[in-house]
């Protein structure tokens, strides 16, 4: 009797601890083949297209080439998020993110190798536009970027902290102020303007959601704001879904440019090179991009430029390399002392008067 | 709020509300004309609607604002059932050994005195005040495959962190506080006196325990249970950090309803909430129920 | 405690027990901490200052205190109300309102959160009453303390009713015998009893709200310096990279909970002693 309370510590025990998770997790576990499992680390974003069209197209083709059918696993979570979790060892072996300064982490954390750009495409998957959507019958007359500064237009855009969206949506309404500037002096730029813009945009932003998507339920499902800032593929895939939400490609914008990449070290630990190689082939073919087309987004494949139709097509494209390169970006406008930053706090003052 | 200054005026006696099978125990005996009363009650009415019931509500409309048709397809698909079971199985295992271990710690805090007890009370409640996400980045630098721990486990087979284990350990985390919490107070309240008679006649500690102890805290302990259960299936922020959220392996109930709502398909995971939520209800109706048996039962035995 | 003796021939066991528990709560719960709290520091006590002192940090936790104390408050009074209603009176959809009490926990906070800014959103009826009166709730600081109150709301309910039902009334009665109006008894003889389990509640609520992210982000607004909470500011810096900074603030947010806690803990027990004195 005297030494029987010792019981309930003796289950609190690590070892009994581990019996349970083991336990459970032996239940949970189911063995496919590992050659023929691939692990997909994505971003939210191209959740669908990979989920619905990218992967059965891939699969039939395994299948037909070598008669086995591929296991897919599928992560999907914001780009940020999920770069860190690859990078701190999730092990997916394909990497498909949001943005370079993304895949950058990657390569720094060493899983990635810092060759991924030595492509035809240099590691882009996939391109799209940052546009403005905008509600039916745009009473608010939005065809611009500054329009969006216009006092009394409700402005819907994630928080660049947390979401790569908002970044690719910021840098489009800064690069667009930052080549005017440019054009006028080269040299020099005068940064007043680009200030002006970003800041008269950033005290209209009515919520600063955690995602793109949720920027988008806001805007559509919660009626908030007059418009939403995103990526063009984002409002084409709800129209596809049957809600579709009018929107204007501002004259200036800049080309969404997202890349994938192998995971060296997961694959090498999976042994599954020939799936996850020919996988990441396909991603680009001519086939592969129709796939993305038709989910919205525009092809780094020319072959399938045919397939874009109808869509606006904007006075001028620019790149964040004609910016400067993603990593000058970060620094400038989203470092502690970044010209957004302090932009976000100079908003706050404004508003408290 | 006041008590019945004529309590023979009641026209039920306590022993008999308390037997009324599927009522909460009422321990009031106040006129029921009291303004006072009715004020109250209508405060607390509106407050809980306001806070409570019209969101709920409203989560149920939306969950059928395209009739069951979302629901059934959502439910019928085998990585959502695999996402319940596991959220069930994850749920099962932390619940268990936080009760156990909650109702060791709560004995501890107030039975015994050492140094530092004032602080481990403290320190029990961190799990909440931690945000989930710190939470499972502090068990990725401990367990991740990339530390030295998770390394050696994972040489040896045993994968904790985007894994099922990781998932279990931060829901464990995250749920530490509920059962101590509950029981604390309650065992204070109730003080040593029956623990220490049961000694004096004989009884041994374990049996004291059983027959004694637990009988008098088990409806802290069932709501303790009850809010380990609630909470296990709704977290989110730590399980998402360590689980890599691979669909139809290592994502929860409360993950593939966040993935639904960022994928503009809402009704599903409208649907999978209120799933979440009806169980938890069952659970703490189903509860209430053994409860009204037994009180009853035992009103009956003298 | 008299039973010096009888503490004495207990000791091996309880003493098994407490190095049973408080293993346990050292793995599962100090370990991790400790993890966190080595990172913030290790760069150095300067930089860890700076990186709470920064501007955005400071307000981020200046704001998430002052909504987690005013939650505490009306929390406390509502929960407590709240209790003392289901235990104590009869009325119709008792059982049901007993049931729904956990219902916060229950629902994922992301969807809580989209479901307040759907019922009180600048776009729905209410919002845009409120909005006519000037009162912003739903991306405002407003908003914040509203999502707090939904996430901890069966707290303080859930840790006083227990102790509700197991109260004896005789002192109630007496009191009432005795000629003392209801106030007067509930404030004299009641609320001192409840007060442990009323701070026990209000200390979790508390420590909740420190924590809270999911509902929060979606109601809050987020803007730096406005309505971004410390919670919302550290999952922002890790995923933007900074992490020193995100750990530098939880530590903060986690040592000065830990300090109240203590704070409430001593408190009670101080209560306690008075009441065996």
């Amino acid at each position: 009797m005297e030494i029987r309370p010792a019981r309930p510590a003796a289950r609190l025990g690590l070892p009994a601890l581990a019996l349970f998770v083991s336990a459970v997790a032996g239940c949970g576990g189911e063995a496919a083949p590992k050659e023929d499992s691939l692990k997909l680390g994505a971003y939210s974003v191209v959740r669908e297209v990979f989920h619905d069209g990218i992967i059965p197209a891939f699969s039939k083709h395994w299948k037909e080439k070598t008669g086995r059918e591929p296991v897919f696993e599928e992560s999907y979570n914001a780009s940020g998020a999920q770069a860190r979790s690859i990078s701190s060892g999730f092990d997916a072996d394909v990497a498909a993110l949001s943005h370079s300064g993304d895949m950058e982490l990657l390569v720094k954390a060493g899983k990635v190798a810092p060759t991924w750009k030595d492509g035809p495409y240099k590691g882009i998957l996939t391109n799209s536009l940052v546009v403005v959507g905008h509600r039916e019958g745009n009473p608010k007359g939005i065809k611009d970027w500054s329009d969006l500064a216009r006092p009394g237009v409700g402005v819907l855009y994630p928080d660049p902290k947390t979401s790569g969206g908002a970044r690719w949506n910021i840098n489009a309404i800064y690069g667009s102020a930052f080549l005017d500037a440019k054009a006028k002096d080269a040299a020099n730029p005068d940064l007043g303007p680009v200030r002006d813009l970003l800041a008269k945009v950033q005290a209209n932003v009515v919520n600063m959601d955690q995602s793109g998507r949720q920027s988008m339920a806001n805007f559509s499902k919660s009626q908030n704001g007059d418009a939403v800032v995103t990526y063009e593929n984002e409002l084409l895939l709800r129209a596809k879904e049957g809600d579709p939400i009018p929107y204007v490609v501002p004259p200036a914008t800049l080309l969404i440019e997202s890349p994938v990449a192998i995971v060296g070290p997961s694959v090498e630990k999976h042994g599954n090179k020939a799936l996850v190689d020919a996988f990441v082939e396909f991603l680009t073919s001519a086939e592969a991009q129709k796939i993305f087309v038709e989910f919205g987004f525009r092809p780094v494949n020319p072959e399938a430029r045919d397939a874009v139709t109808g869509r606006p097509e904007p006075a001028k494209v620019f790149t964040t390399d004609d910016l400067g390169g993603w990593a000058k970006l970060e620094e400038e406008l989203y470092s502690t002392n970044g010209l957004w930053t302090t932009i976000a706090a100079q908003a706050v003052q404004n508003r408290g008067k | 709020m006041s008590p019945d200054p004529a309590p023979g005026a009641d026209p039920a006696p306590e022993g008999m509300t308390l037997a009324r099978a599927g009522d909460l125990p009422l321990k009031g005996r106040d006129e029921p004309s009291s303004w006072g009363r009715r004020l109250l009650i209508a405060a607390v009415l509106i407050w809980f609607a306001a806070l409570i019931l019209i969101p709920g509500a409203a989560l149920v409309r939306q969950a059928f604002a395209k009739g069951w048709q979302p629901l059934a397809s959502a439910l019928a698909e085998p990585a959502v059932r695999r996402a319940f079971v596991m959220s069930l199985g994850i749920t099962l295992v932390a619940t268990v050994v936080n009760t156990v271990f909650g109702i060791a710690m709560a004995l501890v805090l107030v039975r015994q005195r050492f140094f530092g007890r004032t602080l481990i009370d403290g320190v029990v409640d961190m799990p909440f005040a931690v945000s989930p996400i710190v939470a499972g980045l502090m068990l990725i630098v401990l367990y991740g495959p990339d530390s030295p721990v998770g390394g050696w486990l994972e040489s040896r087979g045993f994968q904790v962190i985007y894994a099922l284990p990781g998932m279990v350990l931060a829901t464990m985390f995250v749920t530490v506080p509920f059962v101590v919490r509950e029981l604390v107070p309650i065992l204070r309240e109730l003080g040593e006196e029956y623990e220490q008679a049961a000694h004096t006649l004989g009884a041994g500690r374990w049996r004291t325990f059983w027959s004694v102890t637990l009988p008098s805290i088990r409806w802290g302990v069932a709501y303790g249970v009850t809010l380990t259960v609630a909470r296990c299936l709704g977290e989110f922020g730590a399980v998402l950090v360590v689980s890599g959220n691979v669909i139809g392996h290592t994502q929860t109930a409360t993950l593939y309803i966040a993935e639904g709502i960022d994928s503009f398909h809402p009704e599903g995971a409208y649907a999978a909430s209120l799933v979440l939520a009806a169980a938890s209800f069952l659970l703490l109706v189903g509860m209430d129920l053994v409860r009204h048996r037994l009180e009853g039962a035992r009103e009956v035995e003298p | 405690m008299e039973a010096g003796t009888a503490a004495r021939r207990r000791a091996r066991p309880e003493l098994a027990l407490r190095g049973a528990s408080l293993t346990y709560l050292g793995v599962m719960v100090v370990l991790p901490m400790l993890a966190m709290a080595w990172q913030a520091f290790r760069p150095g006590p300067a930089a860890f200052w700076a990186a709470v002192t920064e501007p955005y940090a400071w307000h981020a936790l200046k704001l998430t205190f002052v909504t987690a104390f005013i939650m505490v408050f009306v929390g406390a009074v509502t929960g407590t109300a709240t209790a003392w209603v289901l235990v104590r009176y009869e009325f119709p959809g008792r059982n049901l309102v007993n049931a729904l009490i956990d219902l916060p926990f229950a629902v994922p906070t992301v969807v809580t959160g989209v479901m307040l800014v759907a019922l009180y959103g600048p776009q729905s009826v209410v919002g845009a009453i409120m909005g006519k009166a000037g009162w912003k709730v739903i991306y405002d600081q407003p908003g914040i303390i509203l999502a707090l109150l939904f996430v901890t709301y069966p707290f303080v309910i859930r840790s006083v009713q227990p102790v509700l039902l197991s109260l004896d009334r005789a002192e109630e009665e007496a009191a009432a015998t005795l000629g003392a109006g209801p106030w007067t008894t509930f404030f004299r003889i009641t609320l001192p009893t409840l007060w442990p389990s009323i701070l026990t509640g209000s200390a979790l609520s508390f420590s909740r709200a420190l924590g809270e992210y999911g509902s929060v982000v979606m109601v809050a607004g987020n803007q730096p310096l406005l309505t971004k909470t410390a919670p919302i500011y550290i999952f922002g810096e890790i995923e933007s990279g900074n992490r020193h900074g995100a750990l530098a603030v939880s530590a903060v947010l986690l040592g000065s909970s830990l300090l109240i806690l203590v704070a409430l803990n001593a408190l009670q027990r101080r209560g306690e002693v008075r009441d065996v004195a």
